[in-house]
């Protein structure tokens, strides 16, 4: 099974991937309006995208009244006929990785196997690779660093 | 929408009108440096005092600014120059533009002046004129993190205290280094009370082929990975021309008394105090240094006009000043400049004590960062350097020869023109002075390049023997058009055919890009034509003001002074040979011989509103 992997040394904070993913799904070029999200301060010193890691355990789909989440090959997809745009998914998710803007509710879906932002990202900063021992931990390593900075 | 608004600011009567640039207009100029250029010319009356309500600032995003399109983060600052006096501009990266064009907005035009310093806040669809009295006196960083704690995540282009004191030569900046630097347009910003532009949208830029853009930028983000060029400028980013030029000999050196200088400053020097490589908003090619020292940079400018030029060899030291510059808001290549100047003004006792109020001389670090201080905040002898090229009055008609400037702006570039002669009519011709970035065709640097190469670009005719002088109005005329025209598009120089690179986004590029974004069919010719008219409404704003045949000509050393060492050593400008040559260029731009846009044209540029 491939994911998404992300490697924040590497990222410039360029954003042509949320901007790609917007461009993909809507139509339109705008970094907020992506399934990846580029947190950045210059001023702060640091880049760094969220994806959604399309967990086991999905909170977003286990908090989801609307039962709109299902797990299709290991992907978190979301029926969009069947969500009612409440976005408390948006709300829980523990990585912020679900976005909500202008009555959209955004959750990647991985682009059926080719994702833009990996396709257009310079550097190497976002890959999708298939899930080996080394590449899981260290995917669980950035969620766990992820998690420690949200709390503080 | 893919046309976002106009907005017309009038800080004096505290007025905002929202309208819409039309597209009749807009397929003439494009957007960026283009239409700014064109409202300077139809809003600016002749004459006026550059610090007067009168002058009008314009903040102009480009046609495909914040888009998809690689490198599309630009956007022009532009008024009339209070350290020239003639049209004042200036093209900047980092996220501020974007932003605006995510907020809907592609222009704004700011007139009058306000009673009590104040900041505009933009969000979608609306402008506010906010109070900026607890955030007058404060440094750039100091202000943006302010504006942030206040606002939320707002992009914001400032100026420092530099522009708030009207230092003729203080810079617009946003983030921690990307600066509108040159003309002094910060100042103006100051002049007007306007401490600031804080911006969020959330609104998305409609995108007319979303397919094909996707497919076109994905081709060409392609093409330009694979250069050799985007991967040195991405790992060390423009520090790599200190050595080129400095191998040849043609790093301006203690105020161009020596054109070469210290290793030490080389590009695998200055990499050491880099932390990571980071990029401007959709840029692929990532060549901003975040340095260790707290900030972001040096470019290549700052590596040769604060350290070689100030007879400074330890990048330790360059990169503090860069900082420093930065922090106060301050245009790096002026300051270098003017520094220089006065430094060797006194070495030679043209200027002393009873004027400065110390000694100056060149290598001493503290002596500079001082006097940067002392500039910003206009204190003893800074105030008089913060007045730039001005200083000729003051300092005697003798201190002119030794002035680095065209046209009262200082060089910006570090390069010592007198050995390529293509480098030196693009200084002597530029519409804001000697600077360049309107017209640089580095490719002269690489003299191992092939003649067809080259010819292919520029026209037949154009010799590998880049201190030849003929044929060399081509690549100028050549490079001057499509630099306007990628300002005008909002996508960053450094991915535009002829500036690092023989390949890159040329007029097919563009036209493709263009398409894609607007459903626009222009053609190559078309887009060129843009380029012309850009030129031709700047020399316009500019012969307005005066300027003529006479003005465009170069710092008397670069005549009369040859090179003394390395491979340019007894280079120089021929007077003569230089005179025939700016007569091909006028010929070529179809200007008449004292430089003047023609009468008809003039006409058929003025009949367009």
């Amino acid at each position: 099974m491939k994911y998404l992997y992300v490697y924040p040394e590497k990222c410039t904070g360029c954003r042509e991937c949320s901007i790609a993913c917007s461009l993909t799904k809507f139509g339109e070029c705008n970094p907020k309006k992506a399934a990846i999200t580029i947190v950045r301060d210059e001023f702060y010193r640091y880049e760094f995208p969220i994806v959604c890691f399309q967990c086991e355990d999905p909170v977003c789909l286990k908090f989801c009244h609307q039962n709109a989440y299902h797990v299709i090959d290991g992907i978190v997809i979301r029926d969009e006929d069947k969500c009612i745009g409440c976005r408390l998914c948006a709300t829980l998710c523990p990585y912020n990785a679900v976005t909500s803007i202008d009555d959209e509710i955004i959750k990647c879906d991985l682009c059926n196997g080719d994702p833009k932002c990996v396709k257009y990202c310079s550097t190497g900063a976002i890959q999708y690779l298939d899930e080996t021992k080394e590449l899981e931990k260290r995917r669980k390593d950035m969620a766990e660093k992820f998690l420690e900075i949200n709390k503080s | 929408m893919f046309s976002g608004k106009l907005g017309i600011i009038d800080l004096s009567k505290k007025k905002v009108n929202l309208t819409q640039t039309p597209e009749s207009l807009k397929k003439l100029y494009f957007g960026g440096r283009g239409l700014n250029s064109y409202y300077l010319y139809n809003y600016i009356k002749p004459d006026i005092d550059p610090f007067s309500p009168e002058n009008v600032l314009i903040f102009g995003t480009g046609f495909l600014t914040g888009t998809l399109v690689p490198n599309s983060s630009r956007f022009n600052v532009s008024a009339k120059s209070p350290e020239t006096g003639i049209l004042g501009d200036s093209n900047c990266g980092g996220y501020f533009a974007a932003e605006m064009r995510y907020a809907g907005f592609d222009r704004l035009v700011i007139k009058g002046k306000a009673k009590k310093p104040s900041y505009l806040y933009l969000t979608d669809n609306k402008i506010e004129i906010m109070d900026a009295r607890d955030y007058w006196g404060l440094d750039t960083t100091d202000i943006q993190q302010a504006l942030r704690n206040d606002l939320g995540h707002v992009e914001v282009a400032c100026c420092g205290i530099a522009g708030e004191n009207l230092v003729r030569f203080a810079c617009v900046r946003t983030g921690v280094k990307n600066a509108a630097g040159r003309c002094g347009l910060g100042a103006v910003m100051g002049s007007k009370h306007l401490k600031a532009i804080a911006v969020r949208g959330t609104q998305g830029i409609q995108i007319k082929y979303p397919e094909e853009m996707l497919e076109t930028v994905e081709q060409l983000k392609d093409y330009i990975m694979n250069s050799k060029i985007t991967s040195i400028l991405g790992s060390v980013g423009t520090p790599l021309l200190y050595e080129v030029s400095n191998t040849l000999g043609a790093i301006r050196t203690k105020n161009s008394q020596l054109n070469a200088w210290s290793e030490r400053l080389n590009a695998e020097e200055i990499e050491k105090h880099v932390e990571k490589m980071i990029s401007c908003s959709s840029c692929i090619v990532h060549c901003r240094h975040r340095n260790m020292l707290g900030g972001e940079g040096p470019e290549y400018t700052a590596v040769g006009l604060l350290g070689a030029n100030l007879g400074i060899e330890d990048p330790a030291e360059v990169i503090e000043l860069n900082n420093v510059c930065n922090e106060l808001g301050l245009d790096i290549s002026s300051s270098g400049t003017i520094l220089a100047w006065a430094f060797e003004l006194y070495e030679k006792g043209i200027i002393d004590n009873s004027l400065t109020g110390e000694e100056l001389c060149f290598g001493d670090f503290q002596l500079a960062k001082k006097l940067l201080h002392k500039i910003s905040r206009r204190e003893g002898f800074g105030n008089i350097l913060a007045e730039s090229t001005k200083n000729i009055a003051r300092f005697g008609e003798k201190s002119k020869d030794y002035l680095i400037a065209v046209k009262g702006l200082p060089q910006s570039d570090p390069h010592d023109c007198r050995y390529i002669k293509a480098f030196a009519l693009g200084i002597a011709t530029s519409s804001r002075g000697a600077d360049h970035l309107r017209s640089r065709p580095t490719l002269e640097i690489f003299l191992k390049l092939p003649k067809e190469v080259k010819e292919k670009i520029y026209g037949k005719g154009i010799p590998n023997d880049p201190t030849s002088y003929i044929s060399k109005e081509k690549t100028i005329y050549f490079s001057d058009n499509i630099f306007a025209v990628i300002d005008s598009l909002g996508v960053c120089k450094f991915i535009c055919h002829g500036f690092n690179s023989p390949h890159f986004v040329d007029y097919t590029w563009m036209k493709k890009l263009v398409h894609c974004a607007s459903a626009w069919d222009v053609s190559e010719k078309e887009l060129e034509e843009v380029g012309k008219r850009v030129i031709d409404i700047e020399r316009m704003f500019n012969n307005r003001e005066g300027i003529s045949r006479k003005d465009d000509t170069l710092p008397k050393r670069y005549f009369d002074e040859p090179m003394p060492l390395n491979l340019s050593k007894g280079h120089h400008i021929d007077r003569k040979e230089f005179d025939k040559l700016l007569t091909r260029y006028y010929k070529l731009r179809d200007w008449t011989n004292d430089g003047q846009v023609k009468k008809e044209r003039v006409k058929e540029l003025e009949a367009f509103t």
